[in-house]
């Protein structure tokens, strides 16, 4: 819902870049998770809970990650799916 | 929602190739520069080039960002840079 959020009352031509943004925005993020696949990312929860695990998939939505042998100060889950809502942000070195 | 989530395609769009802090839930802080904000979470995308010739991607998620500060405004070598990160090789011979 909030990825189609307008200018409102803007013209034809002002939709038409503020399309245009969002093609150049959207294409460089999902480029950026292809990036990901494979590799170890770090993330920083809420509450100070760090842990670490491969990138496997995202939905559409940036909802959830699918990651497999996540690291936790609990031990290692094969296979997990990360809530982005429980997440401040994520690293990785390429 | 966050102010930063409510901006337009086009406000997000300035940010892009420029160097910022951003100041995040929890008192995090994360400097880098921007490769692209995804319109549908609001995600920024810090790039950091390495002394070690690595490449440090840190994504900061939407709702948790609290304030984006601009700290350099970069120029087109840093924009060339950024642009071809994650582009497949043909779009790299293509694009000149």
């Amino acid at each position: 819902p909030i990825s189609i959020s307008t200018m409102g009352c803007g013209n034809e031509a002002d939709l038409e870049r503020e399309q245009q943004a969002r093609v150049a925005l959207r294409e460089q993020y999902l480029r950026s998770l292809i990036a990901m696949v494979g590799h170890t990312i770090h993330f920083t929860m809420y509450e100070r809970v760090n842990v670490s695990a491969f990138f496997d998939a995202s939905d559409i939505d940036i909802l959830n990650f699918q990651v497999s042998d996540l690291q936790t100060p609990l031990g290692v889950h094969r296979e997990a799916l990360l809530r982005c809502s429980d997440i401040i942000s994520y690293t990785f070195e390429l | 929602m966050s102010e930063w989530q409510r901006k337009s395609p086009l406000e997000w769009q300035t940010y892009v190739n420029k160097e910022v802090k951003v100041t995040a839930a929890e008192k995090h802080e994360y400097k880098g520069w921007v490769l692209t904000v995804d319109p549908v979470s609001a995600n920024v995308v810090l790039v950091k080039f390495m002394e070690n010739g690595k490449v440090c991607v840190s994504v900061i998620l939407g709702h948790a960002v609290q304030k984006v500060e601009i700290v350099n405004e970069g120029d087109d070598e840093m924009k060339e840079q950024l642009a071809h990160l994650f582009m497949p090789e043909e779009s790299k011979v293509y694009g000149h």
